[in-house]
């Protein structure tokens, strides 16, 4: 940390080096803390998570009995300690609340004055943040399962849209309809995607467990499907779609620059793609149990240098070196199943939403100050039970 | 870090947890304790251990670990941090949170489990709950999602509580439905009950107005007066308290002539209660004492018509002696004269009578049942005072009522027997003794019970049936039958000497006795004369046979077979036909085969084997009882009373003691004779040998034989009759079978289109 310190201060090293270094460290150190928290608002299972990048403070949550609340994430009080509030919700009281399980939640990336919920009650709702009513309700056939709207597209306000019915729909939020359908799935849509990187591109995963990447302005069909084979017919078997998992594929997650995409499929699997070319990585991440029905919700880090993946995995959130395959941790928190977690790319936080109706706030550990771990082991003690007495054994005199 | 310490701490773990004891060593704990308090890897150790007792498909296990757990939980930092790490897996184990994942066996204990685990995760949050985020967080988890109520005393969680408020609220509602129902059902038919006991009331008041002095006043001169001037047998059915008369008439009619007389219908069929006449020559005595019990009872009715009845019988009394002169042929005397008396009598009361009688019914089959409903389902679903009160109330005035219609009831028989003799008409007196409770028709395999001769229609089959009676009553032929309602009616008009049918009888009488004594006879083919008679009684009574049918002569055919030697169209040889004699055959035709079954005796004696409680054993078999073996006599203390019997229990017992060994599986003696070095085989260390093999039995049994043996509970004579019934060989036979049946059938039927289709 010194020599990074030193090197940052004699102008050795890129500026990015040391940020990048100690962004990685705090990842690595990330565990549940017992000074943060977030409030318990949702009476039912947390189904989705989103923070807005415009200044990283407020985040939203979809529950699975349709709440929606936006939290504030950020700690104005200069004490560790601190729960994150529930700045407003939308609730079983509103006229306007979702009738069913509410799917995904996105911020408009571009203003936090604006986000969008879609919900297994068929709809997708636009909602004003400031007056918490819809600005706009887009109807489906199916239940919505997911959508997703490009968090780079200058050209465009396109929302994707995954349904039950095997198309993906194009809303657009200029003229508040759905101006285009995608075909080529042959089963209920799970997840889609945007391309960080082209504003144009979208991966769509289904549930006939194929992936398809679409450059939208192509009306007549997907660029490719991702083939878990890379094109090898022999182990491909006689099947003639590419298919990216031998289950339903129901989860997509681009790296932060766009050029690689994660899936995790319901064959316990996690594949890292090239977003460009549509091939195999081929990393094996081991087993990543995976039993949801829905869409799953895995993240990104960003700003580390090997970048990290977050996976929920069944009741704990699995963190997998992005590259190298390799188990970095499990954080053990949610006493049921994780259904989603979101990065905090400012402050190297992870929050995660599960069955249990907890967000949990994943904060990296404060640096022990080093020069005094290296006093006597019992100060250490002194002070650890100066800091919290609950903390020393009791040992009763008699067991001597 | 100590191996010999690792090991004994590894060691101390599971003495601990296997225990089976609801609370744990004190000693064993302390020793744990100072084990981990050296070092925190001893602590990881621990840890892992218990993790892995807790895991244990047994609650018993899971329980001490859990105390286990407890103690160091209070204890040791490092501990807890390994614990509460881990929350999740914890609270699987020990609170139940995942479904999927049920406590184990046994039951009781995997609920106390669970109950401690939920106050102690409590405590453990209450005290450690903000250092320990994931506890907190377990709690809450506990609290909210899984709603347990942790003031709850039984823990129970939302789904049970769900569960048991809807069965409860589904109860309310159908008690709600209920008595809305009761409440209109008593809104209706309140009136109609009132009404009925205001009439019910005001009936027994005309019938019994104030009945104390008069009856038993009247009652005695008029007994006194019939007693010498009737005859007794006439007396003994009829007269009230004509005790001493009765004494007389009981001794005169000792002979067996008398004694027949008094049987027959008329005057016993008529004692709904009556036990003990029976046949026999002692019968004059049960029947006057039964008829006494009735005269006394009537007595005690107190019915103001009594001293009318007794005042019009002399009269006819003696009109009917001088019509009829026949002395013997008492009871048709009694019809008599009861007739022309309750004839009376019903004409006053029969419209008060039949109120009273169709409103007890009302009351004992509809109204106090149906009241009672109602108190039923008011005192169940509760809150409904004012109405059960009044249902109560109503309740207690029906009973009143039906008290009180109970001390008529007997009078109300009594004089309804009057009634129905007075008749004339059928349907009246069809009608009316039922009501009553009275039977008129018994069955015919109740009358025997009752004292009654068995129900006969013509005088013929009585003769074949009975015929010691039918020659007692030659003289008063008809009397043997007259059970049955009509006869007594064709008594009555035998009575009258003008209609025909008393100088039928009289025909009937003078008629030879030879008549009846050929139908009797045709068994024994000889004529009966009057020293027969007591043996005619004993003989026995045989289905008609082709032996009876030619008694005493020769039978033509018997054992003779023709043997047709050729049955050609025209082709005939010279022998036509020939007899064959088969003596066999013959014999057969004329023997006759009589089952000889015995009389069943029960059995008297008990088995008296001393029992292992101390007790004898109570069975009372014949001959052998199923779990001592022969019966012998023996002592108060259950010994054989006999020297030999006990040699040959004593040698029973050692043999048997000898076959013991033989049940046990060998390779697991030799195995424990090689662990425990001693020689089990003998039987001289037989009892000790056997408590080890059944310890052996089961692996795990034998490494923790304190705990609850889970596959014991499965060890019910249900299961036991599955392991017999289900077991592969005997499923294969049975399939085996029904495929045989089924290919039989097929066989034989496969030509005809329904079996065809199979």
């Amino acid at each position: 940390m010194l020599s990074f310190l030193t090197a940052r201060r004699t102008g050795v090293d890129d500026p990015l080096r040391l940020r990048r270094a100690e962004s990685t460290r705090r990842v690595l150190s990330l565990e549940l803390n017992p000074d943060r928290d977030v409030d318990r608002i949702h009476g039912n299972g947390v189904n989705t998570i989103d923070i807005e990048v415009i200044d990283g403070r407020y985040m939203l949550s979809g529950g699975a009995d349709g709440v929606i609340v936006i939290y504030d994430l950020e700690n104005k009080n200069k004490k560790p300690q601190y729960t994150c509030k529930a700045v407003c919700t939308v609730g079983r009281s509103s006229r306007h609340v979702h009738k069913f399980s509410v799917e995904t939640v996105q911020w408009y990336p571009h203003d936090t004055g604006m986000f969008i919920s879609s919900s297994f009650d068929k709809t997708m709702k636009v909602w004003d943040t400031e007056t918490l009513k819809p600005a706009e309700v887009f109807h489906f056939e199916g239940n919505v399962y997911c959508h997703h709207m490009s968090p780079v597209a200058r050209k465009h306000t396109l929302i994707a849209v995954g349904t039950k019915e095997p198309k993906v729909q194009l809303c657009d939020l200029k003229s508040g309809s759905c101006i285009h359908v995608l075909q080529g799935h042959r089963g209920e849509v799970l997840s889609v995607k945007w391309s960080p990187r082209y504003e144009h591109i979208l991966a769509t995963a289904s549930s006939d467990s194929t992936v398809r990447v679409w450059d939208v302005r192509r009306a007549s069909g997907s660029l490719f499907t991702l083939d878990q084979h890379n094109g090898d017919k022999s182990k491909a078997a006689s099947e003639a779609v590419n298919t990216a998992h031998n289950g339903r594929v129901n989860g997509l997650c681009f790296t932060a620059d766009g050029l690689y995409l994660l899936t995790t499929g319901t064959d316990d699997r996690m594949r890292l793609w090239n977003s460009a070319t549509g091939e195999n990585t081929l990393v094996n991440y081991g087993k990543v149990a995976n039993a949801s029905r829905t869409c799953l919700r895995l993240t990104v880090s960003r700003g580390c240098s090997p970048e990290f993946v977050f996976v929920p995995c069944s009741s704990s959130v699995a963190v997998y070196s992005l590259h190298t395959g390799e188990l970095v941790t499990m954080l053990r928190g949610h006493y049921n199943n994780v259904d989603c977690c979101q990065f905090h790319p400012d402050y190297q936080e992870l929050y995660s939403g599960g069955k249990d109706c907890n967000i949990l706030a994943w904060v990296p550990v404060l640096r022990q100050p080093d020069i005094e771990v290296e006093e006597t082991a019992t100060a250490k003690g002194e002070q650890q039970s100066a800091v919290n007495p609950v903390f020393v054994d009791a040992w009763s005199s008699d067991e001597d | 870090m100590d191996t010999e310490k690792r090991d004994k701490l590894s060691e101390l773990v599971e003495e601990l947890t296997t225990s089976g004891e609801p609370t744990l060593n004190p000693a064993k704990m302390k020793e744990v304790k100072k084990i981990c308090r050296i070092s925190n890897h001893y602590i990881e150790h621990l840890y892992h251990l218990i993790m892995t007792q807790l895991d244990q498909e047994h609650a018993e296990i899971r329980l001490s670990a859990f105390h286990v757990v407890a103690e160091l939980f209070s204890r040791s930092h490092h501990f807890r941090v390994l614990l509460v790490d881990n929350m999740q897996e914890f609270l699987d184990l020990t609170v139940e949170t995942d479904t999927d994942q049920p406590l184990p066996p046994p039951k009781e204990v995997a609920q106390k489990l669970k109950r401690l685990a939920i106050h102690t995760v409590q405590s453990w949050h209450a005290t450690y709950g903000e250092a320990y985020k994931k506890l907190a967080l377990g709690y809450h988890f506990l609290k909210q999602v899984k709603k347990v109520d942790f003031q709850d005393v039984e823990a129970r969680t939302l789904a049970e509580r769900k569960r048991q408020e809807e069965r409860h609220r589904r109860l309310q509602t159908l008690y709600k439905e209920k008595i809305e129902k009761a409440k209109a059902e008593m809104e209706e038919t309140c009136v109609d009950i009132e009404e009925s006991l205001t009439e019910i009331h005001n009936c027994m008041n005309l019938l019994l107005p104030d009945p104390l002095n008069f009856n038993m006043c009247n009652l005695e001169p008029g007994a006194r007066s019939t007693g010498a001037s009737l005859e007794p047998g006439a007396s003994t059915s009829l007269e009230p308290g004509a005790s001493t008369s009765l004494e007389s008439g009981a001794s005169t009619s000792l002979e067996p002539g008398a004694s027949t007389s008094l049987e027959p219908g008329a005057s016993t069929s008529l004692e709904p209660g009556g036990g003990s006449s029976s046949s026999g020559s002692e019968d004059g005595q049960p029947c006057c004492s039964q008829d006494l019990q009735k005269e006394s009872e009537m007595v005690e009715n107190k019915e103001s018509n009594d001293s009318e009845s007794e005042s019009e019988e002399h009269p006819n009394e003696n009109c009917f002696l001088r019509n009829s002169g026949i002395m013997s042929h008492k009871y048709s005397l009694e019809l008599n004269i009861s007739t022309d008396v309750n004839l009376q009598e019903s004409e006053d009361n029969e419209a008060l009578l039949n109120t009273v009688r169709d409103l007890h019914r009302l009351i004992t089959t509809k109204h106090l049942p149906s009241v009672q409903s109602w108190i039923q389902v008011f005192t169940r679903a509760g809150g409904e005072e004012p109405l059960l009160k009044r249902s109560l109330d109503l309740k207690n005035s029906l009973e009143a009522a039906l008290e009180k219609h109970t001390t008529l009831h007997i009078s109300h028989r009594d004089r309804q027997r009057r009634v129905v003799r007075a008749e004339d008409s059928d349907e009246d007196f069809e009608e009316v003794p039922e009501k009553e409770g009275f039977e008129p028709h018994i069955l015919d395999d109740l009358r025997e019970e009752y004292g009654l001769e068995p129900l006969v229609s013509t005088s013929v089959s009585a003769v074949t049936q009975k015929p010691p009676r039918q020659l007692a009553t030659k003289r008063v032929p008809v009397a043997s039958s007259r059970t049955s309602r009509a006869k007594r009616k064709a008594d009555e008009e035998e009575q009258d000497p003008t209609s025909a049918a008393a100088t039928l009888r009289i025909l009937k009488q003078s008629l030879p006795p030879t008549v009846t004594d050929s139908c009797v006879a045709s068994g024994s083919s000889s004529s009966v004369t009057p020293t027969e008679v007591g043996e005619e009684k004993n003989a026995p009574v045989v289905p008609f046979g082709i032996d009876l049918y030619y008694w005493g002569k020769e039978q033509p055919t018997a054992g003779k077979i023709i043997k047709y030697s050729s049955t050609h169209q025209f082709w005939v040889p010279n022998e036509m036909e020939e007899e064959v004699v088969n003596e066999e055959l013959s014999a057969q035709m004329k023997s006759r085969c009589i089952t000889f079954a015995g009389r069943f005796q029960p059995v008297q004696h008990k088995c008296r084997a001393p029992l292992p409680n101390g007790a004898l054993c109570e069975r009372q078999d014949r001959l052998k009882c199923p779990f001592h073996g022969k019966i012998i006599p023996r002592d108060d203390l259950g010994r054989p009373a006999k020297r030999e019997d006990a040699e040959r229990l004593e040698k029973e017992r050692m043999k048997r003691q000898e076959e013991q060994p033989d049940w046990r599986d060998p390779e697991l003696m030799r195995e424990i004779e090689a662990a425990t070095g001693e020689d089990l085989g003998s039987s001289k260390t037989f009892g000790k040998g056997k408590k080890k093999g059944s310890k052996g039995k089961g692996k795990k049994k034998k490494k923790y034989p304190s705990l609850t043996d889970l596959k014991q509970s499965a060890n019910t004579s249900r299961a036991r009759l599955e392991k017999k019934v289900f077991n592969k060989s005997s499923m294969r036979r049975v399939t085996d079978v029904m495929n045989k049946m089924d290919t039989r059938k097929h066989d034989k039927f496969s030509n005809q289109f329904n079996y065809a289709l199979k």
